[in-house]
């Protein structure tokens, strides 16, 4: 068992050279998520919230500073199995069934998927597609879609759990489902999450903390603790405090 | 590699593009459309029986039907042997030449750096028009390794590029998922790429089934064996019997069909379980280039890897000098030998009357494409005529339909303009016909909101749009236009390169026919590049990317 299994970023930034121009997507970005805490980034188009959470998935590689996961740099994490992840778009492969979409990252790190059967079948259940195991992604809905790519992040069990804007396609009524569903798995594995969001209330809703970006260079601006009491109920959005944490964030966009 | 990928735009469709054929045929029509094309060759048949009967078309050459079929039931007992050994050399050479092919194409994906020292090998086998070097085949090997390695270099290129073309068009965001776990490079082909080219591949694979066939036939053709169907058509050319020659093509053509459908069955079959569930977000990346330095040394490592794997071939096959001439020994042949005037001029000549020939057939070719493509825009009825009657001139096999054009056409230049425009135009109209039906729906609807005629929305969209498959289609042309020109020049006109090849294989002059082959693939390499630069210039300007 590994002990800590935060997420560190240190000074970290991250350019593109463009056709003369230099793009600063991160600049000198500092955060520390500890282990078991729910974290949610939040900001405008072009902040760099994408870019940041592929340097810590080890799909990039930041032009300077420190990266670390569960002590480990990205990559060494990853082929560990610490982490999952679920993205913006399913990202489904079209030729592999629910099932066997789910099963993929075992695939990956060369695990025996016979050892997961009960634990594929569960997750199906789980995010509600029990009779769809065989089914491949083109005969799904995209909600449906989504939730087995939610499955699919969570199969291997991960200490550390990515999520980049993983409801951003869903309609308003069933990205309040996922969410409580989100939270309702969350609170029972613990594994330290980094949401991207672009949904305000889905970002107060889940986190502990709220990490507002801001753009142009990419940079954090402020950082908003999430005092609500968990298991957050569905009521909860209806309450003062939570449209008083929201409009904090959002005048944190604006700049204030 | 993306400039070098000419051929899948012809191969048809790709992992992550909206899928649908280019012709734009809606699925209610399925049975309409079946009845019509019945009723439309029913026709063609009834008017190619009466204009065969009464010796309507120049003098008899063109045979009725019936008579065609009558004489292949005389005949049928020649049949067999020679389809089989067609059928040998094409599948061994299928085999091989694809097998190649995709193990290429999945290291060409893989190293950018094996891509471009590559470049210049692939160019050369794609430009290389199989007539030129049929007959050094034929001088260098014995038995059935010419028409094996022929049909095998017929399928390379096109399987070799559908499989980059497919590796490096997988979606992007499949790859990430993979990455994210930490996958490795042999993760990321055995868990994705290789899956998501399937389609792509096979899609290659279709093309090159016709082409094996045809690089069989040709191989028979110059020569070497008894049994094949080219060494039958040879055999008969002289016999003045238009009703066998024309069995025998279409005998040809149905092989070369019959190969074309059994891999556009499976692609069917398979393809539709990968169609992508959305639009990739990213479009692939542009790979950075290294520093100057490297890329003059790759550029140049590239020119020259051609040349040192021809040199080391002979080497390594010890074929006695005299035959075979090594890069210095054509050199030699051509700029120092005491015959090397002589050479000089006759090759100057021949020259002379195949390049323009192939400049201006292959203009007519696109031209025809390009009008057809933008008529099918408008009118995509037209495409559904036209369709079996341009698939069927496309898998014929060249050679077949060579004699037969004489037998129509006479030995002028005619004949040279009409095979060339044969060979040019349907690939061509392919990649164009997709490149329109590519065309996004939004961009038409904004024109169409305002009112747009069919005609001012080519005008605004659909023909500056379709700009990177026009010049796809030219790429694709370049070296088809060469190879029609050469084999009626062979077989037709006696005149030109295709002739020149044909005198110094009578003459055992072997010097002239390497210094023939390796010309025409130096001439077809340069029209190919300057196709590029000049893609490039006009692309980057109007900051649009090559098709594929």
């Amino acid at each position: 068992m590994i002990s800590n299994t935060g997420i560190t970023l240190e000074t970290v930034s991250r350019s593109f050279q463009g056709r003369g121009t230099v793009v600063q997507a991160l600049d000198n970005v500092s955060l520390n998520c500890p282990a078991g805490s729910f974290t949610a980034l939040i900001g405008p188009s072009g902040c760099g919230k994408s870019t940041m959470l592929r340097l810590a998935l080890g799909l990039d590689d930041a032009t300077s500073g420190e990266i670390g996961i569960a002590g480990m740099k990205p990559q060494q994490a990853a082929k560990a199995g610490l982490t999952g992840v679920a993205f913006q778009d399913a990202a489904l492969m079209p030729w592999r069934s629910v099932e066997d979409n789910i099963a993929l990252p075992l695939d990956v790190l060369g695990r025996k998927r016979a050892d997961f059967t009960g634990k594929i079948a569960g997750l199906i259940d789980l995010v509600g597609l029990k009779g769809f195991e065989k089914s491949l992604p083109g005969e799904l809905s995209g909600g449906m879609r989504q939730r087995v790519a939610i499955a699919r992040a969570l199969v291997t069990d991960p200490k550390v759990l990515f999520l980049d804007e993983p409801f951003g396609a869903l309609d308003q009524i069933l990205r309040r489902q996922m969410n409580i569903e989100l939270q309702r798995i969350w609170m029972k594995n613990r594994a330290t999450t980094l949401l991207v969001t672009h949904g305000i209330d889905e970002a107060v809703f889940l986190a502990d903390r709220v990490v507002v970006m801001q753009s142009r260079p990419g940079r954090i601006g402020k950082i908003v603790d999430i005092p609500l009491a968990r298991p957050r109920l569905p009521e909860v959005f209806t309450t003062p405090e939570f449209h008083a944490l929201e409009d904090q964030v959002a005048e944190a966009l604006d700049g204030h | 590699m993306a400039t070098e990928t000419a051929l899948e735009a012809q191969a048809g469709t790709s992992g992550g593009t909206p899928h649908g054929t280019p012709f734009g045929v809606a699925k209610g029509e399925t049975g309409f459309r079946h009845w019509s094309a019945l009723r439309n060759a029913a026709i063609l048949l009834v008017v190619w029986e009466v204009l065969g009967r009464f010796k309507l078309v120049a003098g008899g050459a063109l045979p009725a039907p019936t008579d065609v079929i009558i004489r292949f039931w005389s005949d049928r007992g020649d049949y067999p042997l020679h389809i089989l050994a067609t059928f040998q050399g094409a599948s061994l050479g299928f085999l091989i030449g694809n097998g190649l092919a995709i193990l290429a194409g999945i290291l060409f994906a893989v190293s950018p750096v094996a891509a471009r020292l590559g470049r210049g090998l692939n160019v050369a086998i794609f430009a290389l028009p199989p007539i030129a070097i049929s007959p050094i085949l034929v001088l260098t090997f014995s038995g059935m390794t010419p028409r094996v390695v022929l049909a095998a270099l017929g399928c390379y290129f096109v399987t070799m590029s559908a499989t980059v073309t497919g590796i490096s068009q997988t979606d992007r965001r499949m790859l990430d998922v993979v990455r994210a776990y930490g996958g490795t490079r042999l993760a990321l082909l055995r868990l994705v790429e290789i899956r998501a080219a399937l389609p792509a591949i096979l899609a290659g694979l279709r093309i090159a089934a016709p082409a094996a066939v045809l690089g069989s036939i040709l191989a028979e053709f110059g020569g070497g064996g008894r049994f094949g169907l080219g060494a039958y058509l040879i055999g008969s050319l002289g016999r003045a019997d238009p009703a066998r020659l024309w069995g025998i093509g279409l005998a040809a053509t149905a092989m070369a069909l019959i190969a074309y459908g059994i891999f556009a069955l499976i692609e069917a079959r398979l393809t539709r379980s990968t169609r992508a569930v959305t639009v990739a977000a990213t479009p692939p990346g542009i790979r950075s280039e290294g520093s100057l330095v490297s890329t003059i040394a790759i550029t140049l490592a590239s020119i020259a890897l051609p040349f040192i794997v021809w040199w080391l071939l002979l080497k390594i096959l010890g074929t006695p000098a005299m035959i075979a001439k090594t890069p210095a020994g054509v050199f030699d042949y051509l700029f120092l030998a005491p015959s090397a005037t002589s050479a000089q001029t006759r090759l100057l000549a021949a020259l002379g009357q195949t390049l323009p020939m192939t400049l201006i057939g292959m203009a007519a070719g696109l031209a025809f494409a390009f009008a057809l493509a933008l008529a099918s825009v408008v009118r995509p009825g037209i495409v559904r005529s036209f369709m079996p009657v341009a698939l069927v001139t496309q898998t014929m096999p060249l050679v077949a339909l060579t004699p037969l054009l004489v037998l129509l056409l006479g030995r002028g230049p005619s004949v040279i303009l009409w095979i060339t425009i044969s060979v040019t135009f349907f690939p061509a109209f392919v990649t164009l016909a997709q490149g329109l039906g590519m065309v996004s729906r939004g961009a038409l609807d904004v024109v169409r909101a305002y009112g747009a005629s069919p005609f001012t929305q080519l005008r605004l969209v659909s023909i500056p749009a379709s700009l990177p498959y026009l010049f796809a289609a030219m790429r694709l042309a370049v070296p088809r236009a060469l190879l029609g020109v050469m084999i009626a020049e062979w077989l037709a006109t006696g005149t030109g390169l295709g002739n020149l090849l044909n005198q110094s294989r009578g003459y055992l002059d072997y010097g002239m026919i390497w210094t023939v082959a390796v010309v025409s693939v130096l001439i077809s390499v340069l029209f190919y590049q300057i196709v590029i630069v000049i893609e490039r210039h006009v692309l980057r300007k109007r900051g649009m990317q090559p098709a594929a």
